[in-house]
């Protein structure tokens, strides 16, 4: 259940090499520093309109790694390459732009959205902050995603705390939309959804993915969804990606022994075997 | 040990800091001490330039600021022009004067405070905390310049109560125990007025703060064992609240010193406040710098003390 | 239901007690500085709607004085003398808002009777007159030095709470510093140092820019408290995922959380100011003559024989009690709702 699956190795959309990122922390009394390694030395490849999934247990980095990677936290040390750039490398200006391609969706609708704007005015917000347009324009355009994203055409001026928590969702995969990126990383993005919300959005995900050639990053510690939609999955274990590999074969047969034991902890192996025959 | 020596430095540089910026504030301003002089016009320019020169008026600032600096350290705080002597003893008799009656109305107003905030706290919603609600709400909006003044009339009207000063002429020479007694009776209005102002805002804080520690789950929880009430308001819910209570007792010690100027001012009481006042009429430059700091001291030390009490009742402080 | 409009409800009456005072020229019945010599301490006048026969009048009226011997011992009411009120009067000419000059007063009496409605001072000026006034001088000083120091405390406090670091560290350091200092003492302090003689609109302003750069510590702290969490927030990282700038994250989306906090904090702030210029005005320190501030309204019952028999002389500090109410009142409102808003 994904797009286009341009198994391009030679020339992936995203190349991640030996991220660092540590927090200093400070004791309370003594005021001595210790640093808190939450990536060390991650590397992994994502291919064109392909669906990564990111697991792993909490702790393991993947939030950082996500925010890493929508530019929203600095790390200490490696390389990010977008489309052949080093984002890290690049000029404030530059940034701005690579901004629009790099979209991330949060776990929690309710804080990632500002409780006192209408919807309308959420979906609206990055192209108000790129300038892409006459305020007219902008509106119209929110208002095309807010409908494109399933939800109905009288709640534009309806602010969050009004939406269910699926509709909330859809309201932030609309903003992420608006300003026709490359990349969308979820970060367990679907995780707070009960399982027909989850359903609804999985298909709307695809359709999108399969009408503009998206790649999505999904990070998730659900091992049954993302055996679901994803292409390949990367496995992290305290801030390393120890494996990289297409679902299937992951599945079948993990290298690591860490892997294993993830597998093993799912119920019912079998019964999620995927058959990619189809 | 090393956190309050932490806070010792810390308070030692912001009393410095707050020296400094007096004194500066005081130096921009023009005029001083001498201008009544120069306004008499048997009294030659050259007469005031020379007083001026006498008491280092004619200095540049950072001189000056330097000398007082060594005068405080060595315990005179500079010299009142007003009443030519050096500003500590001066000082030393009407913060006396002041912390008695500061000191008293405090002590009233806890004393109250306590039993009729966890007592409102207890009842919540019944008609005595409404009538409490309704009393403190009153006592708050009163403004206390009113207050002293309606006492005021009260003693003129009725006679009770000394009209004003801390003693009467009588008692001078009189034994420590008259003037023991003295002193007490003039004691009650300003107390009793002061006291009335911080009522309002002790029993209010008494009360949320009881309110939030009797609806915490462990007193529920102990409640459903069985506790009696009286043992659980004392032996529970009162340590829980004491954390909030000893910050409020820690504000309350820090402002013993500004908040009787109304009271000392209206009602004659020969306090800081009073003499601040004088001070300022006469330009007296120094004593109202000193007793700037003075109050300054009593903040940082107020707050200090709030801390270490915390620091030493609750375990939790201790422990992170 | 009451507790629901408690917020609009106070706001009204306070708007409405600020509206008098500001158009005090219009209500008040003659000039702050006009003296009648001849009516000195006069007691509140009367108005009446029956008059000595027992005849009733639909207009009420106040009675006159008798000619001879007026002094405050012996105000001997004349019932023969009767002076009708009337709305809408032309009096003393003033000025609406310092600027538009106008002579229409709410009330008035005509010549030569007069109408006390909170009776006279030691040179014979209308109390009621000169509350009015008075109270453009105290509301306004309280006014804006809260404002100042609310303004102050949200731009150092959104300042330091954004941007973290050495500049927190330094802003924090220095909000100590104007906490410790007793700002009352400062404040009589740096208002005695000033030349005794200064013109009065220059006390003002020295008093308002004191209270306000002295206040900013207390209401930055707090703010500084709201930007930290709101800084975190998923919506705020998700603007900075559009490129949002840092002026654009503050004012679009943090300081519009902190709203509820600064009204409260003003609704805090505006009584505690009223009441320290009222203060200053009563020890003598602030405004000169002969334009009034309630402070100074209230200074002759420091003397004995004031205080003892002229009642009326409290009425000004008597009305302050509920506008502090209702201030009080608005900001309890405020704090429930900002509570009720905070997710």
């Amino acid at each position: 259940m994904s797009g286009n699956i341009e198994t391009d190795a030679c020339d992936p959309l995203v190349r991640i090499e030996n991220l660092r990122r540590g927090y200093v922390q400070r004791r309370p009394f003594s005021g001595s520093e210790y640093t808190i390694e939450a990536l060390e030395n991650a590397t992994l490849t994502i291919s064109r309109g392909a669906t990564l999934a990111l697991v792993g247990d909490s702790g393991s980095g993947k939030s950082t790694l996500a925010r890493c990677l929508a530019l929203l936290e600095k790390p200490s040390a490696g390389e990010i390459w977008f489309n052949g750039r080093n984002l890290l490398e690049l000029q404030a200006s530059e940034l701005c732009a690579v901004r629009s391609q790099i979209q991330l969706i949060f776990q929690d609708p309710v804080s990632s959205l500002n409780p006192r704007m209408t919807a309308q005015e959420i979906v609206a917000e990055p192209l108000a902050i790129q300038k892409g347009g006459t305020r007219n324009q902008q509106r119209e355009c929110a208002i095309d995603w807010i409908v494109r994203v399933g939800l109905p055409n009288n709640c534009i001026a309806k602010r969050p705390m009004e939406f269910s928590g699926g509709q909330r969702q859809r309201l932030a995969i609309a903003r992420a939309l608006v300003l026709e990126p490359k990349l969308l990383i979820l970060d367990e993005a679907l995780s707070n959804l009960d399982l027909a919300n989850q359903e609804c959005i999985v298909q709307l995900l695809a359709d999108l993915q399969a009408e503009r050639q998206l790649t999505y990053l999904h990070i998730s510690h659900d091992l049954r969804l993302v055996s679901q939609i994803a292409d390949e999955v990367a496995v992290m274990n305290e801030g390393r990606v120890i494996e990289q590999q297409p679902v299937a074969k992951l599945f079948s047969s993990p290298k690591e022994d860490y892997t294993r034991e993830l597998l093993l902890a799912l119920p019912s192996l079998e019964s999620i075997c995927i058959d990619r025959s189809a | 040990m090393r956190y309050l020596g932490r806070r010792l430095v810390h308070a030692i540089l912001l009393l410095l800091a707050i020296s400094f910026s007096s004194f500066a504030l005081l130096q921009i301003a023009p005029g001083d001490y001498f201008d009544a002089l120069r306004l008499n016009p048997q009294i030659s320019a050259e007469t005031v330039d020379k007083f001026r020169a006498q008491y280092g008026f004619n200095r540049p600032f950072p001189v000056r600021y330097a000398q007082w600096l060594r005068s405080a350290l060595g315990g005179e705080l500079g010299y009142s022009l007003a009443s030519n002597s050096p500003v500590a003893p001066l000082l030393r008799v009407r913060a006396r004067n002041t912390l008695l009656l500061s000191g008293t109305a405090t002590l009233v107003a806890w004393l109250f405070a306590l039993p009729i905030g966890i007592y409102s706290a207890r009842k919540r919603g019944r008609w005595l905390d409404r009538v409490t609600n309704l009393a403190t709400s009153t006592l708050l909006t009163i403004p206390d310049l009113l207050l002293f003044l309606g006492l005021l009339l009260l003693a003129v009207r009725t006679g009770w109560f000394p009209t004003g000063g801390m003693t009467s002429l009588a008692s001078q020479d009189a034994d420590p125990w008259t003037i023991c007694r003295d002193v007490a009776f003039h004691l009650v209005l300003p107390a009793f007025g002061l006291a009335l102002a911080m009522l309002p805002v002790l029993v209010r804080h008494v009360r949320t703060t009881m309110i939030e520690a009797l609806e915490a789950p462990f007193i529920r929880a102990a409640r459903g064992h069985g506790i009696p009430r009286a043992r659980l308001l004392f032996r529970y819910a009162l340590p829980a609240a004491a954390n909030p209570l000893i910050s409020l007792l820690g504000f309350s010690v820090a402002t013993m010193l500004s908040t009787t100027v109304v009271a000392e001012i209206v009602l004659s009481w020969p306090g800081l406040g009073a003499l601040m006042m004088e001070s300022i009429f006469a330009r007296d430059i120094y004593v109202v710098v000193a007793i700037v700091m003075l109050s300054s001291i009593f903040l940082l030390a107020g707050n200090l003390l709030a801390d270490l009490l915390l620091f030493a009742s609750d375990p939790r402080i201790r422990t992170e | 239901m009451m507790r629901r409009h408690k917020l609009w409800i106070t706001a009204a009456v306070l708007a409405a007690f600020h509206a008098v005072i500001l158009f005090a020229g219009f209500f008040a019945p003659y000039d702050y500085s006009a003296q009648n010599r001849d009516r000195v301490f006069v007691p509140p006048t009367r108005i009446h709607f029956i008059d000595g026969d027992g005849k009733l009048h639909l207009r009420p009226f106040v009675y006159g004085f008798a000619p001879e011997d007026s002094t405050p011992a012996n105000y001997t009411i004349d019932t023969s003398r009767r002076y009708p009120l009337e709305l809408f009067v032309a009096g003393s000419p003033y000025r609406i808002g310092g600027v538009i000059p106008s002579q229409r007063h709410l009330l008035g009496v005509p010549l030569p009777g007069r109408i006390f409605l909170m009776g006279t001072d030691a040179y014979g000026r209308d109390q009621f007159s000169r509350f009015l006034y008075g109270g453009q001088i105290s509301l306004l000083a309280g006014l804006l030095a809260a404002l100042i120091a609310v303004l102050l405390g949200v731009t150092i406090g959104a300042l330091a709470g954004f941007y973290g670091g050495w500049l927190d560290e330094i802003l924090m350091r220095g909000g100590e510093v104007f906490l410790a200092l007793p700002w009352l003492y400062l404040l009589f302090a740096v208002r005695a140092v000033m030349p005794l003689h200064i013109a009065g609109w220059q006390i003002f302003l020295l008093l308002v820019s004191v209270m306000g750069l002295l206040g900013w510590a207390r209401p930055a702290r707090l703010i500084r408290g709201v930007v930290l969490s709101a800084k975190e927030r998923n919506f705020v990282l998700a603007a900075r995922g559009f490129g949002a700038s840092d002026a654009y994250l503050l004012t679009r989306h943090i300081l519009p959380q902190t709203s509820g906090l600064v009204l409260t904090q003003l609704a805090l702030l505006i009584p505690q100011y009223v009441l320290a210029e009222v203060t200053l005005s009563f020890l003598g320190l602030g405004v000169s003559e002969p334009m009034p501030s309630w402070g100074s309204l209230l200074s002759c019952l420091q003397q004995y024989y004031v205080l003892v028999s002229y009642w009326w002389m409290f009425l000004p500090a008597l009305l302050l009690i509920p506008m502090f109410l209702f201030y009080s009142l608005a900001a309890d409102a405020l704090q429930e709702r900002t509570r009720s808003v905070q997710l």
